[in-house]
């Protein structure tokens, strides 16, 4: 297990970083800094940039100006690197249908270079405690969408990376799946892995987050912990729900509901 | 039946091919010209066979009435098998096009929730199935007779059989239907029944099925096999009459030789069967149009060994993991197996024609299946596997975009799958070939040692090409690499065998002459020994240049990983 002390240098770092795509600009003169240890929720509307934003952390999105720090690494210089100390989960991570799962997971374990009987007892001990056992060695495509992004989850978490970069992670969960994740992150945490993830759940990610930044329009609108958000926001009683709409401008759903209920 | 409902779920099916043509995805407005241009080829297509046919009518039997009424009569025979003829080649194209969409779950299961009765359904699929080239060449057809019949003076007998094809192509249709439902709960069945062995069990079943239905589509649309195919028809549909699928035929052939009662009983039984079929698709689709195939248990706590064999042949972790993923992707998935059908009916159609000679070939006849076989398997199936082997990852090549894997691990990786398994073919096609054609052994000898230089050479070419028009397209089928890049793929590789295959030329030149002039010596510089040589000098410039190609495009891939 890798642990860092939370003073060590910044896990993240993007500097004035903007990606389009054709006219869409997606991602506009992004700053953000996220610690070590650390997790950090992004937050935003649909098409706001957050997924570009996380993809862009594992050089899978090239951003046009601006540049992105990882663990120390330029990612643009040598992704390879970055991307053997980050574990990933895309928005709608599509695996090997044709792989069973505990096959997917034996690939992922070779592709970080895990040591067999490493992968193995790990492999089998995120089997039973997301409760997939049994269900290992049947192909992937008879799996249920919960039970997917179990997997990739799994493969996320496997070679135990410094920086986890989870996009929408509990989508499809049960309940209890999605508190042993909640849980483990916390866990995680303390042992000095950064988790940057994006969701729309915000209760999710005011019980988990550390900070949180708020992404509207491909700019990052706000940036903070609860109690920075509500001062900024001005809302001082309020949860994240009330301070995400007020802050993104999209809060005045009563007229919207009425107007449908016309 | 609400046939706006059946309109709709057509269209989603037609659109669907969006994706393959790759749109503008943003601000997307539909050429109504370009959606359709397969139609409207066909049409054209058939408009002007059919004006040169006509013009050429006109021409040829201007004053000669009997060779007019001659061919008149021939023109009629014609008409009377088109519906049959179009039948069979709608069925092989209809159950193609299902081969396609297999492994493609997504673009056949949306709108099962939606408030469509099992009988729109069915039709939809029925007529969807018809779309694009099926229902093109259908146009084809359609539009040259009538515009032949014009000028022939056969007008009434066209229209008939025009309507009669485009029921024919339906009737093919919905047999397709009724084949791919039964198929799946066939399938299921015997998942169930073979439990951990279903994965090969379905990799040779599907091998099996694949290699009768190529040979039976290279028999039908090769030009020898299809002549023969038409005068079968023509000749043998009357005795035939029993088989419901020729009573469309013999409905034209009895109405036009002036048997009206048998001909409308046999009009009256092809709508009953066209009918019969259609709820019998509509009954099954409905018993089974939600059936999923049990799951394929394979494995239970099973783990590869840290590199095993891989390792020991110098490869790295996940290089060998990758190798492992993508062995296990062409056995299981179906799209991929058809990949190895290839080589394998390319073997068998010179075997199966040359069974029926009775004579002795000639040498030369004899040296060129023998060539064809040694050479000619591996060789396209490095070509397909090397363009094959980055789009087959599909949507989820997002896992080797985000997983540590360099330019040179991935080229590495999928070279050694490409040339290890089109290595196996050519043993595979050499023994063959050992066995049928009796070579010597330095014919023997020097046709594995061209088949390896080969299968390296072609096997780097198509794999540059294949990582630099990957194409991971999914819906409605996957694409697995761009049309462009596969066509300059084809040329490349062109070039590169005649490159490699020009050093025995001269060889092979002065060995036909000596059929002819038997005392001619040959002079020591053909040699096919020194031949093999120069060839294999080729093989590795052609090899070493296009793997340094394919690792310069893999980083471009990698680097650009928009996903």
């Amino acid at each position: 297990m890798v642990s860092l002390s939370k003073n060590d240098s910044a896990t993240v770092e993007l500097r004035g970083v903007v990606k389009r795509y054709h006219e869409i600009l997606a991602v506009n003169q992004l700053d953000l800094t996220i610690q070590a240890g650390e997790i950090f929720g992004l937050l935003g509307p649909n098409g706001s940039g957050k997924s570009t934003t996380l993809k862009m952390l594992l050089g899978l999105v090239k951003p046009e100006t601006g540049n992105v720090k990882v663990l120390g690494i330029d990612v643009l210089n040598d992704p390879v690197s970055v991307k053997q100390q980050v574990g990933y989960v895309p928005e709608s991570p599509r695996l090997y249908e044709f792989l069973t799962g505990i096959e997917y997971l034996d690939f992922i374990g070779d592709i970080y270079g895990m040591q067999t009987d490493e992968k193995k007892n790990r492999i089998n001990e995120y089997l039973k405690a997301l409760q997939l056992e049994g269900r290992e060695g049947d192909m992937i495509t008879s799996y249920s969408d919960g039970m997917k992004q179990k997997i990739a989850l799994i493969s996320a978490f496997l070679h135990r990376p410094r920086l986890l970069v989870l996009d929408e992670p509990l989508n499809a969960l049960d309940p209890r799946s999605a508190r042993i994740v909640k849980d483990f992150l916390q866990e995680l945490k303390i042992q000095g892995v950064t988790t940057i993830m994006s969701t729309h759940v915000l209760e999710i990610a005011q019980a988990v987050c550390d900070r949180i930044g708020i992404m509207y329009q491909g700019r990052l609108l706000a940036l903070g912990n609860m109690k920075e958000l509500r001062e900024l926001s001005k809302l001082p009683d309020s949860g994240l729900e009330e301070i995400f709409l007020k802050l993104t401008g999209t809060g005045d759903t009563r007229a919207i509901v009425e107007e449908l209920l016309k | 039946m609400n046939w706006k409902r059946v309109l709709s779920l057509m269209q989603v099916d037609r659109k669907s091919g969006r994706l393959i043509r790759g749109q503008k995805l943003t601000r997307y407005r539909e050429n109504l010209f370009f959606a359709y241009w397969p139609y409207w080829v066909g049409l054209g297509i058939g408009l002007a066979v059919g004006l040169l046919a006509g013009f050429g009518y006109n021409l040829a039997f201007a004053s000669d009435l009997s060779g007019a009424q001659e061919f008149q009569q021939a023109a009629l025979s014609l008409f009377f098998s088109l519906p049959t003829l179009v039948l069979i080649y709608s069925l092989v194209f209809t159950m193609l096009q299902q081969i396609q969409k297999s492994g493609v779950k997504i673009s056949s299961q949306a709108p099962y929730w939606l408030p469509v009765t099992w009988q729109e359904h069915t039709l939809a699929s029925i007529l969807a199935s018809l779309l694009g080239f099926p229902l093109a060449s259908v146009f084809f057809v359609t539009s040259a007779i009538m515009i032949f019949s014009f000028f022939a003076g056969l007008m009434i007998p066209a229209l008939a059989s025009s309507l009669a094809v485009f029921a024919a192509a339906f009737m093919a249709s919905t047999t397709t239907e009724i084949l791919r439902i039964l198929q799946v709960r066939f399938i299921g069945a015997i998942y169930k029944s073979t439990g951990r062995a279903a994965v090969w069990v379905r990799f040779a079943g599907s091998l099996l099925f694949f290699v009768v239905f190529y040979i039976l589509y290279f028999y039908v649309v090769s030009g020898s096999g299809a002549l023969t195919f038409i005068q079968t028809i023509a000749s043998a549909q009357s005795s035939a009459w029993f088989i419901p699928f020729v009573w469309l035929g013999l409905t034209l052939y009895s109405l036009t030789s002036g048997l009206f009662l048998q001909g409308i009983i046999f009009l009256i039984f092809s709508l009953l069967f066209i009918g019969a079929l259609f709820g019998i698709a509509a009954s099954l689709n409905k018993r089974f149009g939600l059936y999923e195939p049990p799951a394929i248990t394979v494995s239970r706590g099973v783990y590869a060994p840290k590199t095993g064999f891989l390792g020991k042949l110098g490869f790295s972790l996940n290089e060998a993991a990758i190798i492992r993923k993508d062995l296990r992707a062409f056995t299981r998935r179906r799209e991929l197996m058809t990949v190895f059908i290839v080589p394998i009916v390319i073997i068998l159609v010179p075997i199966m024609q040359t069974l029926g000679q009775t004579q002795a070939m000639p040498p030369s006849i004899t040296f060129f299946f023998a060539a064809m076989t040694f050479l000619f398997p591996s060789s396209v199936l490095a070509m397909s596997l090397g363009t094959f082997m980055m789009g087959e990852e599909g949507k989820a090549v997002w896992r080797i975009y985000s997983s540590p894997v360099s330019e040179k691990n991935l080229v590495r990786s999928k070279y050694f799958f490409v040339v290890l398994f089109a290595l196996i073919i050519l043993v595979v096609t050499g023994t063959f070939g050992t066995v049928i054609y009796r070579l010597s052994y330095r014919a023997i000898f020097i046709a594995f040692i061209e088949g390896i230089f080969l299968v390296f050479a072609l096997g780097a070419v198509s794999l540059s090409n294949g990582i630099k028009g990957a194409d991971f397209t999914e819906t409605p089928r996957h694409r697995m690499i761009r049309q462009s890049t596969s066509l300059i793929n084809l040329i490349e590789c062109f070039l590169a065998g005649i490159a490699m295959l020009v050093p025995f030329v001269p060889y092979l030149l002065s060995s036909t002459i000596s059929e002819f002039v038997p005392n001619l010596s040959i002079p020591s510089f053909l040699d096919p020994y020194v031949a093999t040589v120069i060839s294999g000098i080729v093989a590795f410039v052609f090899s070493t240049v296009f793997y340094r190609v394919s690792v310069g495009n893999s980083r471009k891939l990698l680097e650009k990983a928009e996903v």
